[in-house]
C-alpha cells in the first residue's frame, strides 16, 4: 500500500514535469532545426541536423537585439521604481495608522483588477499628446503602475510580520527613523522585496498588449512585441525556428534571474529576533 | 548616568482612557526602581514614556536635569531591554551588540571592538559572538539583549519584563545576574515586571501600580510589612495575605474563627469603623502543637478544620474555608479582579512548620501572631493600622516614601481626586545607593 502510493507520487511528478517541460523542450528542439526542416510539413521531435545558425541569425538581427535591450532597460527600471515606491508605501501602510489606509489598499487592489486592454486606447491618445508615445518612459510608467498594487500588498504583508519592537529597539539604540528602516527593516524584508521584484520584472518582461500598442519603432519596442513582427517572406510559412530561437533567448534571462533571486528569498529570516 | 524625575505623568489615549494617571516618581542616580502591578496597570506604558516610544499626554519627564518630553528616543540616551529581546536577526551577536556604537559614529573600529568584547565577556557571550540570534537559546538571547544595553554608557537602563520569557530556573539565575550587573555598573535602572519575586529581590524601591495609578512607592520591606491599602497588601506576598471579616471591640478583634487581641495602638487607630477587613500573612499563623508552649500562651490561638494541605518540604500550606459577609465579600471579589485572579471561595491560607503532621480534614489548633495583623477599611481599602509599624526602623531605613495616613482613596473612578504626588514623603524620594 505504502509502496504503491510512493510510486503514485513519482508518476504524478513525472506527469507534471512532462506537462510543463514538454513545450519548453519542443521550443528548444525547434530552435536547433534548420529552416528546411521546420517548413517541411510534420517535422520530427528532434532535429535531424543540429544547427546553431538560428542563434547566429537572430543575434545578428539588429532589430531583435535592440528590442532585447529595450526589454531589459524598461523591465529593470520599472522593477526598480516599483519596488522602491512599493517598499515605502507598504511600510507606511503596515506601520502607520492614518485615515484612509483601507481606501489606499482597496484602490490598489482595484487597479490590479482593472483590465489592461481597457486602458490601451486612452493611454495611446494621452501618450501621443504628451509625447510619451514610443518612448521608454511610455512603457515604464504603465508597467510600474500595474505592478505597484501587487508589490504593495506583498510587501505590506512582509512588513507586518516584522516585530515592531525591532524598530523601536533600533530607535532606542540611537537610530533615526530612516536609519531604523534602512538598517533593520529593509534587510529583514529582503525576501519580500525580492519576491516583489521578481513578480514586477516578469510582468514587464512578458507584457505584450501595451508593448505593441504604445510603440511604433524599435526605439522602445520590447521583445514580446518585436516577436510578432517575425513573419518571414512567406505568409504560409512563418519562421518557426526563428521564433523558437527568439523565445529561448528571452527565456534565458528570466531563468537566470529566478535562480539568482531564489537564493535571496529565504523564508523565516526573522526567526530568532524575538522569542518563539 | 542620571536621575530620572517623573512629575505628574499622564497618558491618555484618544478614547479618554488614562493608561497612566498622574504618576510621580523620582529615581535617584544609580537607583534600581521596579514598576510592578497586574496586567493593564500602565507599568509598561510608563516605561515606554520614559524611553520615548510613547507620547506623554501631560506631566514632565526629566532625565539628568533635562526635560525630554519632546525628544526622540535616540536623543534620550537610554538603553532598553525588551520583553522579547528584539535582537536584529540579520546581524551576528557581535554586530547586535555593536549596533548602538556604530550608529553613534563616535567610535572607531578598534574602540567598538574593545567595548563589544568587554560587554561580551561580562555577559559570558565570548564564544557566541559570530552566531546569529536564531541559533541561540532563550537565556543567551536575553544576555545579548543586555549586552546591547550595557555596551554604551547610557544614562539609564530600562527593562521591560526581561525575564518573563525564560523558564523558572533561568529566570532565577538571570535575576541575580541583573542585580549583580546593576550594582557593578551603578547605573540608574527602571525595571518593569509583574513578577513580585523580581520586584522584591531586585528593587531599591518598588512602585506598585493599579489601573494607571501609583498605589505605593516604597522599599520592598516597607511594601511587605506596611502596605497602604488592600490592593498592595494583596498584591505583594505569595501566597497572598489572608483577608478576613473582622469587628473591633476595644483591643479584641473578632474573626470568623474567634477573638484575638491586637496591640493597643493599632486598635486605637482602627477604632469606631464597624465592620473591617483583617489582613494576616500566611506565615503569621502556626500550628500551635509544634510551638513552644510559653510562646503560644503569649499570642492567641483558635481551632479550625483544615480542608486541604500542601506539603512543600521546607514548609506546608493549609487551606481553611470560611464564610464572609456580603460587604466584605464584594470588596474581596473586586480585589481579586484587580489582581488578575479569580475569586473562587473565601479561604484562609496558613503557612505551617513542615514538622506539623496535620492531615486533610483534621481539626487543628492555630496560633496567630496578632501583632502583625493589619486592619483595612472595607469601603476604601485603606490600611488603618499602617502607620503603627512605620517607625519600626528597618522598613523606613531606605527612604521616606510611605505615606502616613491613608490619603489614598482606592474606590473606583475616584482616581483623579487624589494626586499621586502625595505618595512621596516630604523629603522627596531621593535615596542614596
Amino acid at each position: 500500500m505504502k509502496r504503491n502510493s510512493g510510486a503514485g507520487i513519482w508518476i504524478g511528478f513525472a506527469a507534471i514535469l512532462v506537462w510543463c517541460l514538454l513545450p519548453v523542450v519542443w521550443i528548444l528542439s525547434l530552435s536547433f532545426k534548420p529552416v528546411a526542416e521546420t517548413s517541411a510539413g510534420s517535422p520530427q521531435f528532434l532535429p535531424e541536423t543540429w544547427t546553431i545558425q538560428n542563434y547566429k541569425d537572430i543575434l545578428a538581427d539588429g532589430d531583435f537585439t535592440r528590442a532585447l535591450l529595450n526589454s531589459f532597460g524598461i523591465s529593470l527600471i520599472a522593477t526598480l521604481l516599483s519596488v522602491i515606491f512599493a517598499t515605502l508605501a507598504a511600510y507606511a501602510i503596515a506601520r502607520l495608522d492614518f485615515k484612509g489606509k483601507r481606501l489606499v489598499l482597496s484602490i490598489a487592489l482595484a487597479i490590479a483588477m482593472f483590465p489592461v486592454v481597457a486602458l490601451v486606447g486612452p493611454l495611446f491618445d494621452l501618450w501621443r499628446t504628451v509625447h510619451l508615445f514610443n518612448t521608454w518612459p511610455g512603457l515604464i510608467i504603465p508597467y510600474m503602475s500595474f505592478t505597484l498594487p501587487l508589490a504593495i500588498w506583498t510587501l505590506s504583508a512582509f512588513f507586518r510580520e516584522i516585530p515592531w519592537e525591532l524598530e523601536q529597539a533600533a530607535q532606542v539604540d540611537g537610530a533615526s527613523p530612516w536609519q531604523a528602516f534602512r538598517k533593520v527593516i529593509v534587510p529583514l524584508a529582503a525576501p519580500g522585496v525580492f519576491t516583489a521584484a521578481i513578480l514586477t520584472f516578469f510582468f514587464a518582461w512578458n507584457e505584450f498588449v501595451l508593448a505593441i500598442s504604445l510603440t511604433s519603432t524599435t526605439a522602445s519596442r520590447t521583445v514580446p512585441a518585436q516577436l510578432s513582427y517575425f513573419v518571414g517572406p512567406d505568409p504560409f510559412n512563418p519562421p518557426f525556428s526563428q521564433l523558437a530561437t527568439a523565445s529561448v533567448v528571452v527565456t534565458i534571462p528570466v531563468i537566470i534571474i529566478v535562480l539568482l533571486f531564489q537564493r535571496k528569498v529565504v523564508a523565516g529570516l526573522t526567526s530568532g529576533a524575538v522569542k518563539g | 548616568m542620571a536621575a530620572i524625575e517623573m512629575n505628574h505623568i499622564v497618558k491618555k489615549y484618544g478614547d479618554g482612557f488614562a493608561a497612566v494617571n498622574d504618576v510621580t516618581i523620582d529615581v535617584a542616580d544609580g537607583e534600581f526602581i521596579i514598576l510592578v502591578g497586574p496586567s493593564g496597570c500602565g507599568k509598561s506604558t510608563l516605561l515606554r514614556m520614559i524611553v520615548g516610544l510613547e507620547d506623554i499626554t501631560s506631566g514632565d519627564m526629566v532625565i539628568g536635569g533635562e526635560r525630554v518630553n519632546d525628544k526622540a528616543p535616540r536623543d534620550r540616551d537610554l538603553a532598553m531591554v525588551f520583553q522579547n529581546y528584539a535582537l536584529y536577526p540579520h546581524l551576528t551577536v557581535y554586530e547586535n551588540i555593536a549596533f548602538p556604537l556604530r550608529l553613534s559614529k563616535q567610535f572607531n573600529g578598534k574602540e567598538i571592538d574593545e567595548k563589544v568584547r568587554n560587554a561580551s565577556s561580562t555577559l559570558e557571550l565570548d564564544e557566541h559572538l559570530e552566531r546569529k540570534p536564531a541559533n541561540l537559546s532563550g537565556g543567551q538571547r536575553q544576555r545579548v539583549a543586555m549586552g546591547r544595553a550595557i555596551v554604551r554608557d547610557a544614562k539609564a537602563f530600562l527593562f521591560d519584563e526581561p525575564l518573563s520569557n525564560l523558564d523558572a530556573k533561568l529566570r532565577g539565575q538571570m535575576r541575580t545576574e541583573i542585580s549583580r550587573l546593576q550594582k557593578k555598573l551603578g547605573i540608574t535602572t527602571v525595571y518593569v515586571t509583574h513578577d513580585q519575586t523580581e520586584a522584591m529581590t531586585l528593587g531599591d524601591r518598588v512602585a506598585v501600580l493599579r489601573r494607571g495609578i501609583m498605589e505605593q512607592l516604597a522599599t520592598p520591606r516597607e511594601l511587605y510589612e506596611n502596605p497602604v491599602n488592600l490592593f498592595v497588601a494583596g498584591f505583594i506576598g505569595s501566597p497572598p495575605m489572608n483577608f478576613l471579616p473582622a469587628t473591633l471591640e476595644g483591643d479584641m478583634v473578632e474573626l470568623p474563627f474567634g477573638k484575638v487581641r491586637i496591640p493597643a495602638d493599632k486598635a486605637e487607630r482602627a477604632h469606631g469603623r464597624g465592620l473591617l477587613i483583617a489582613g494576616v500573612r500566611p506565615e503569621h499563623f502556626e500550628d500551635a502543637s509544634v510551638m513552644d508552649a510559653d510562646k503560644v500562651a503569649e499570642g492567641s490561638t483558635f481551632r479550625a478544620t483544615v480542608d486541604v494541605t500542601e506539603w512543600l518540604g521546607d514548609q506546608q500550606y493549609a487551606y481553611i474555608p470560611f464564610e464572609a459577609p456580603p460587604e466584605v465579600q464584594e470588596q474581596l471579589t473586586q480585589l481579586e479582579r484587580d489582581l488578575d485572579g479569580e475569586s473562587l471561595r473565601t479561604q484562609l491560607v496558613v503557612s505551617l512548620d513542615s514538622a506539623s503532621w496535620i492531615r486533610d480534614g483534621e481539626e487543628i489548633e492555630l496560633y496567630i501572631n496578632a501583632a502583625k495583623m493589619h486592619l483595612f477599611d472595607p469601603s476604601t481599602g485603606e490600611n488603618l493600622t499602617a502607620a503603627a509599624s512605620g517607625d519600626e526602623g528597618a522598613a523606613s531605613r531606605r527612604s521616606s516614601t510611605t505615606r502616613g495616613e491613608g490619603d489614598r482613596v482606592a474606590t473606583d473612578g475616584a482616581s483623579t481626586s487624589s494626586p499621586a504626588g502625595a505618595h512621596r514623603g516630604p523629603g522627596g524620594a531621593t535615596s542614596a545607593t
